[in-house]
Parts: C-alpha cells; structure tokens; sequence
C-alpha cells in the first residue's frame, strides 16, 4: 500500500533527526523549495495517524536543549516507519523504472 | 492576538479530544508559521491553508472519531451475542410493522400517480366514487357521463388538457387471437387519456381520439401473457363483442389515473357499446343520465383552481339546462339543476379505498408507533441492567481522562448502531408484511394492489422511526451508566451484576410504562374483536345458512328490455326445480351486492318536514320474496303470482318504512309516489315485511320498499335469483348455473355464492383490521411480559445472598415467592391506572370503527386488566419461583 505524500514528507524530515511539528514543517518547505507548505491541521492530523500506525514515537523529553521553546513535542521516526518509508522509495522506484522502460519518460541511458 | 483568537476558533471544528492532544501545538506552529510569512512568503496562504483544514481535515478527525466508536461498538455487540440477538430483534419487531404501515398509509392516502407532473392534475369529479349512478344527483356531482364530460373537454377554459375515464376497474371476458377466454381487468378511457397524464407507451403508440378499434396494454399484461415478445403489436384481443387491435404497450409501473388498480388493457370509451353490450352509455337519454366517469384535467399555467371550477361550472349548468329544458317541465327542471362540479387537486389520483383505509390506517399506524415505543422500553432496560455491568469500564474511562459526554457519545453511538441493524431487519420485514397485508386486502377489494417502494418519505420514516428510537432507548441508559462515581466502580471489583438501586427504580419505572402502554393496545384490539364478532353475528332479519345468490346479467347477452322479464321467469321456472332447492325468487339489486336505489316519493296522509324525508330507497322483487328468505310479514301479504304487470301496481314496505310514514296508521292499501323527473308512478301498499338487511352491516336499516319485478319501476337488466336450499349448497349452485347456461350459454353469471360467503368478503377488510391490531396487541403484551420478567430476574440475581440468607434464617419458599410478587404489584397497579387512563383515551380514536359496543365497554377494559395482571403474574412467577428455589450455600459462596 502507498502512503500519502504528507507522510512521506514527515518520514524524511525525520530521518536525519528528531523534530518538533513547526520543525518538520520548515524542514518539508526548505526540501522542497517552498512548493510544499504542510498547514498545520494536516501535519497533526497525519502525525496521530502515524503515531497510532507506529511509523513514529513522541519523545519523553526534549532532545534538543538549544531550543528556544521547551514545551514543544518532539517526533522520532521507529523502526516500523524506516521500513515503510524503504518500501515506499522502493516501489516509487521500480515505478520510475517501469516509467522509463516503457519511454513514457526518457532514461538515463 | 487577534490571528490567535480566530485560529483558536477554528480549532474549534475538530473534534474534542483531538484538540485537547494538538490544539496547543497546532496554534504554535499556525503563529510560527504566520511570522515566517510576515517576513518572507505570503500571509493569505497561510491563512488560506488553516481555512482549508477546517474542510478538510476536520471531518475527517471527526469521521474518524466517529468510526472508532462504531468498531467498538460492534466490538462489544459482539461480545454479548445474545443480547445484541435480542435487541435487534426487538428493534425488528418494532421498526418493520411501523414502516410496514406507514408505507402502506402512504400508499394509499398521499402517494402520487406515477406520472410527469401529477401536482398539475385536477379532478373534476369525486376522487372516492366508483360505479355506475344512474338518474340524477343532488350537489355535489361524484361521477360524470359521456355527454358531459365531451361538453366541459370542448367547451371548458382553463384547462390544457382533459380526459375522462372509466370509475370502476372491470373484470373482463377477452381473448386473445383465438386462443382461449381468459378473464382482465381493462378499463375503458377517452382518447386523450394518455396524453393528459403525459405517458408514452415504451412500444407502439397511444390511441387518440380518432382511434377507434384498438387498445394499449399493461406493461405486466405483456411480461405475462406475451412473454414480453415484441411482436405483440397488432395482435387481435376480442373484449366481449370488441376485436381491438393492440396499438402500444404503456411504461413498467404505469397503473393509469387510479391509485392501488393496475388494469391489464386500455380501451378507448366509444368502445363501450361493443365491451358493455346492451347498454348506451355515451348518450344521455331521458331523465335518467348514466354517470359512469371520472374525469382529470390539467390547469393552464396560471389558471387557479377557482377560476377552472368556475369555468367548468358554466359551462357543466348551460350544458343541464339545454338538455333538461328540452325535455322536462319547469318544476321538474329545478329539481335538477341543483348539480355542481367541484375541481380539486388530484395529484394522488381516483381511489376505492382511500375512504374506507384511511381511519383504520391511522388507527394502526398509532398502535405499531406505541409498539415501538414498548420495544424501546425494553431495550432501554436491557441496556440498564448491562450498564450496570460494564459500571468498572466506564469508571476505569473516566479516571483515565475519558469526559463523560465523550462516554455518553460512545454509549449512544453503540445504540445508534444497534438501532441501524435492527432498522435494516425491520425494513426486511416491513417488505414482507406490506405484502402480506396487500394480500390480506384485496381478498375484500380484489382490484387492489400495491407495491412496497422505499420512495423518499418511506424512507425517511424508518430512518427517522430508527433514529429516534436509538435516542429514546439509549439516552436514559447512557446517562445514568457514566453517572458512575469513579472510586467506588472501581472498587466494585469481581461483583460486577450488582447494580445500583437507582438504576433498578428506574428500571421499574419503564416496566410500568411498558404495561401501561399495552393496555389501550389491549382494550383497542378488545373492542375491535368484539366489534367483528357483532358484525359476524349481526341480526340479518333472516337466516344466511344455505342461502345462495346466482347474479345473471342478461343485458350484456343482448336481452332488449322487453325480452328480459319472460327470461327471469323462465330461469326461475327451471331453478325452483333444482333437486335440493327449498324455495327461490329473486331482486334486483340483490344482497350486499352495493347495487342500490333511492327515489324521491310521496306517502299518502303523510306530510313532509323537509329534505331528509323526501325519499326512500327502493328495489324490485319477485313473488315469494320475504317467504324465501324467511322474513316475517307482520302485516298483510308478501309479493305473490297474481302480481302481473296488468293488475294494480303493489308494493310491500319495511317496517322502517312503516315507522317513518305511518307512526301509529295502518299502511295497509295505502299509495306511494315514485316522483322522478316528470315521472309519478302510484303502488299501493300491500304488505308490511320485518326489518332485514340487504345492504349495510353497520347502519341501522332504512326505510325501503319493494315493488313487485313485474310492475318494474325501471327496466330490469337482469336478476339476482336468491335460493333457499334444502341440502348442501355446493351442489346446488353447480346445478343452478347448469340450468342457466342450459337455458343460454351466452348469459354472464356475475356471482354465484353463499350470503355466507358474501358477507365474509364484505367483512374482510373489517376483518384485516382487527386481526393485525390484535396481533400487535399480542406483540405488545409479549414485549412488556419480557421487561417485566426481565427486571425481576435481575432483581432476583442481585439480592441473591439477602434472598440466599432469608432461606438460611429458614424464610419459607412461599414467603420468598410473595416477597418477589408482592415487588411486582406496584409495577402493574401503576402500570393499570396510567394504562386505564391512557385507554380511555384511545377508544374514543377508534369510536368510529366500532358497531354494537360503546367505546367505553367495561367487559372488554376488565378484560384486557384481567389479561395483563394475568400475563404479569406468569412473568413475575418464573423468577419469583427461582428465587425460592436457590441454594443458599451457593448463592452465598458466589458473593
């Protein structure tokens, strides 16, 4: 099963280190040069479904002492949502291919 | 500051529990957000996005919540199978019947004609007439002839189209090619009937005016007897005298203009003369109209119905007053002028039963709504005492941060659930038992039909009826259960069945209202039973055993008016002969056949008071008459053979007729008028007969007088022979109608039955009526023995060890027993008196439907208390006795 684009996004932004929603949020419009803005209604609604998937945990307590706001909520990704997030670059891959192979786009040679 | 109050408002959409885990991030990262755009990128697309979430990924937090509940409710339904099993059913019991009724009161009271349009439709005629009417009318015109009907259609403004149709659904002989006779319902139309009611036929086309030897048939009458073969155009169908050729087959579901008949072809009406032979409908003749017709019409646009009643009227008077100018004096001409057309909105169409269905459907519709409410009662406890058995989980959900709306929400979704299988099961149900009451119905009118169709307001019903049936069963239970104080749910660890005594006297409470809604469901069925059982048993003035009525139409077989009078008597010359006949004569409107005739007359020495007295009703009768059937004369002389048609015109009144005209004279030699038009026709009276009934059950008899046959005061078109028999009847009536066709095969027999059996088809629908609210009596009464035993039961179970150390201490089964009824006698006295007044009330709604009782009749009220206490004391018994029986080492050990 494919999972949705928001998703994804928050897999990624949390593949390198554990964030805060407004973190993930910037990380996601940065990546992607603004094209993709995640509105806050779709970031939490997504988080809680991945939370009760278990792609995500919500950290205990801050990670990341620098911050300027304490009270925020940290995400990190599990082991679960790695291995979705494998499965997902896999499939988007071999579409790529299949893409290519069949010169609907053009290949790298 | 203000950006944060609207955001907060917005968060305002989601779901509770979602904006207590998020709400407070989703602002931080919203004013993050809201200041990065300040400095670079656009504040409207930020706002734009958080707009947007309110549409979007709100409901879906919501539909989310929403689903969850539904998992776990179908999670704990499936836990409890049993009681899931039990308040489904229950649910069934009580949504079917209701949406059963309530389609079938549709149906037939405000369902439109399945054509375009039908809120244009207009009626000119009365919608609840059928038959034919032959004379004139006083008022309000019901039925309408050809002649008129070609008058207002041509001469009429206001309407943009009329057409005119046959009232009554015939039964007709006709063939097909040359295949055998076969019986259909065909109904006779006018040219522009098709096209006024805006149908095409799916194959071929309409007739129209011009048209003469053709037909339209049903789309079923093509499915059933042509298989559906597109070949069927232009196949011969002979009706009586009539070859029509089948011209077009009308749209699957097209009925035609009256509600609940579907006929199986359409003729048009100048057909008549060849499928009606014998007779001259088309044209008015004489005195005596033949109004036969409905007649529908659609307004122009921006034509009131006022304005075409008016319209029509002018042109309905002018069109009486050149036809009886023309033949009639001044005097007899007022008399008959009095005649008016009323239009009214017909969008629902001509009915035969719409009239006599109307009270006993609201009757019933009331009695299966009360059903219900009994059924919630019970579901209501159920969930009572399973509330109190999950009091530890909803105790452990509010201690962990659960809010008791939250709960409620859960706890009535779980019902809402419930309710919506019980819903889909009764909708089941209500398509069987429609049928099955449709069925029940037309054994008395045996034209009707009508399907089960979940249109829109049917629908809307069950799903309405479900939905407030989840809230009347849920709400009480819900609330009450997370009522619950934390700490001490928690604390009540193992002994989960006990209950809290709140929850038991309310528990009470509803079993009374259940017994006292059953009453007036009981007393209602009660006095109805009685009321048939009157009906049944009602005093015909003569004995119906082995009594037959043989109809013979001979009119139709071509009999000419003169040549009708020699055939009776030859028929009844052949019939008296019959081995096992005791005695025969014959009328001619017969009995119970809703034949019947009413003429103004005037009575020697007495003088009238007003209109009421003006008339009387009248029929015409062969010589023997009273004899055969068995009625006394109390004075003088029954109609004999010397009657012919040159002595003295004779006569033979009821006593009715003798008590309203002669009060203290003797009839006997006395005149009566027939006054008709510019007719008087003078008979003398000869005999006085007891009173009996030839008509109505439930009216009280009217005045009659019966004319001797062969001094006709209208032309017969046939008899109705009544035969007195010796022996069994079934051989009878087959020798009988051996004798006829011996006679002249040609001539229809349009009945031949026992009065018995007569009187059981006009007692079918009375009949329906009360067996259906009988059985929902009995569901009723059922449903509250089960909540009634059910809180008992419960009870028992939760005082197990005080019943358990009462026996211990050496308590006596029989005070045990009398400690549980006498708990019991409180429900039902409370349940009796609310039940009484909630009865009284009830029988005067029904008032209307009963015959032979007052609606307040102590035997059937002492009755229905006597079966109700009866009922309550069984249920109570069964746990009572259990109790008595218990272990008291076991009901200790398991506290």
């Amino acid at each position: 099963m494919p999972i949705s684009t928001a998703f994804f996004h928050i897999l990624i932004a949390l593949a390198d280190r554990d964030r805060h929603g407004y973190s993930i949020m910037q990380d996601v419009a940065s990546r992607t040069g603004g094209k993709v803005q995640l509105s806050a209604g779709t970031l939490y609604s997504s988080i809680r479904r991945m939370l009760e998937q278990g792609l995500i945990e919500e950290l205990d307590d801050s990670p990341d002492p620098s911050s300027s706001d304490e009270r925020r909520r940290y995400y990190r990704l599990t082991r679960a949502g790695r291995r979705a997030a494998a499965l997902e670059v896999e499939r988007l891959n071999s579409l790529l291919t299949q893409a290519r192979a069949s010169g609907l786009v053009p290949g790298k040679g | 500051m203000t950006a944060q109050a609207i955001y907060r408002a917005f968060l305002l959409c989601y779901p509770a529990a979602f904006r207590r885990e998020y709400g407070r991030e989703m602002q931080l990262a919203f004013a993050d957000q809201l200041d990065e755009a300040r400095h670079q990128g656009s504040v409207l697309a930020v706002w734009l996005g958080a707009a947007a979430d309110v549409f979007t990924v709100a409901p879906k937090e919501h539909w989310h919540v929403i689903l969850q509940d539904v998992k776990y409710a179908l999670r704990t339904m499936a836990s409890s199978p049993a009681f899931t099993a039990v308040a489904i059913f229950s649910l069934a019991l009580g949504i079917g019947p209701n949406t059963a009724i309530f389609s079938l009161w549709n149906g037939v009271l405000h369902s439109s004609l399945p054509v375009p349009q039908p809120e244009q439709l207009v009626m000119l005629t009365d919608p609840n007439s059928v038959g034919v009417s032959q004379g004139s009318q006083d008022g309000d015109r019901s039925l309408l002839t050809y002649a008129e009907f070609e008058q207002l259609r041509d001469h009429a403004d206001g309407f943009s189209g009329m057409m005119a149709s046959q009232s009554s659904l015939d039964r007709w002989q006709v063939r097909v090619q040359n295949s055998e006779w076969e019986e259909a319902h065909g109904r006779l139309v006018s040219g522009s009937y098709f096209q006024v009611l805006g149908v095409t036929p799916i194959m071929g086309r309409a007739f129209n005016e011009s048209d003469l030897p053709y037909a339209v048939i049903s789309y079923d009458f093509w499915q059933r007897r042509f298989g559906g073969s597109p070949d069927v155009l232009g196949k011969t169908v002979t009706v009586r005298k009539a070859a029509l050729t089948i011209l077009g087959v009308a749209p699957q579901g097209f009925i035609g203009e009256t509600s609940g008949q579907q006929p199986d072809l359409w003729v048009p009406l100048r057909m008549q003369p060849g499928v009606l032979p014998g007779r001259d409908w088309l044209h008015d003749k004489g005195a005596d109209k033949v109004m036969w017709l409905h007649v529908f019409a659609r307004l122009r646009p921006g034509v009131s119905i006022a304005q075409a009643q008016a319209s029509a009227n002018a042109v309905f008077h002018s069109g009486l007053e050149a036809y009886y100018g023309a033949i009639l004096s001044p005097e007899a001409q007022r008399q008959l002028l009095d005649q008016r057309l009323v239009v009214r909105p017909a969008s629902a169409g001509a009915s035969n039963v719409r009239q006599q269905l109307a009270d006993p459907l609201k009757i019933l519709l009331a009695a299966v709504g009360v059903v219900l409410l009994i059924a919630c009662g019970n579901l209501a406890n159920l969930l009572l005492a399973r509330g109190t058995a999950r009091q530890r989980e909803v105790a452990l959900r509010l201690s962990l941060g659960a809010s008791r709306a939250r709960l409620i929400r859960q706890l009535l979704t779980e019902s809402l659930v419930l309710a919506s299988i019980g819903g889909v099961a009764g909708l089941a149900g209500a398509f069987v038992l429609h049928r099955l009451m449709v069925r029940m119905i037309s054994q008395g009118e045996s034209d009707f039909q009508m399907a089960f169709r979940l249109e829109p307001r049917v629908l809307a019903f069950c799903l309405g009826a479900t939905f407030l049936a989840s809230l009347l069963f849920g709400l009480l239970p819900a609330w009450l259960t997370t009522k619950t104080d934390v700490s001490a749910g928690l604390k009540s660890q193992g002994r989960s069945m006990t209950g809290s005594t709140g929850q038991l006297r309310w528990g009470r409470l509803l079993v009374a209202a259940q017994l006292a809604l059953s009453l007036p469901l009981l007393v209602g069925s009660g006095l109805l039973l009685r009321t048939l059982h009157n009906l049944q048993n009602a005093n015909l003035g003569y004995s119906a055993d082995r009594l037959l009525v043989v109809r013979v139409d001979a009119q139709t077989a071509g009999y000419e008016a003169q040549r009708v009078p020699p055939l009776i008597r030859q028929l009844l010359d052949q019939i008296v002969r019959v081995p096992g006949v005791r005695a025969a004569s014959y009328s001619d409107n017969g009995l119970f056949s809703g034949r019947d005739s009413a003429d103004e007359i005037e009575v020697e020495g007495y003088v009238r008071t007003g209109d009421k007295d003006k008339g009387s009703r009248w029929d015409q009768i062969g010589p023997g008459y009273f004899t055969t059937l068995g009625v006394p004369m109390l004075m003088g002389r029954d109609i004999n053979e010397g009657d012919q048609p040159s002595s003295t015109k004779v006569c033979v009144i009821n006593e009715a007729f003798a008590r309203k005209f002669f009060a203290g004279r003797n009839p006997i030699g006395m005149r009566i008028t027939n006054v008709y038009a510019d007719n008087r026709v003078v008979y003398y009276i000869v005999g006085v007969a007891k009173d009996s009934r030839s008509h109505s059950l439930r009216r009280d008899v009217d005045p009659r007088y019966y004319v001797a046959a062969t001094q006709p005061l209208s032309e017969l078109d046939g008899a109705v022979f009544i035969v007195r028999t010796s022996t069994d009847t079934g051989p009878v009536l087959k020798g009988i109608q051996q004798v006829i066709r011996s006679i002249d095969p040609t001539i229809p027999i349009l009945h031949a039955t026992t009065v018995e059996d007569r009187l059981k088809l006009r007692l079918a629908q009375d009949r329906i009526i009360t067996q259906l609210a009988a059985a929902f009596g009995l569901v009723a009464l059922l449903l509250s023995a089960v909540g009634l035993y059910g809180v008992l039961a419960y009870g028992v179970v939760r005082r197990r060890s005080e019943i358990g150390i009462r026996i211990a201490m050496g308590a006596q089964p029989r005070r045990v027993v009398k400690m549980i009824l006498g708990e019991t006698w409180t429900m039902v006295i409370a349940g009796l008196v609310f039940g009484g007044a909630l009865a009284y009330g009830a029988s005067r709604l029904i008032a209307s439907q009963l015959y032979g009782l007052a609606p307040y009749d102590p035997a059937t009220l002492t009755t229905a208390v006597a079966v109700l206490a009866l009922v309550a004391l069984l249920a109570a018994y069964l746990p009572a006795r259990r109790a008595s029986r218990l272990d008291p080492m076991v009901a200790l050990r398991q506290e």
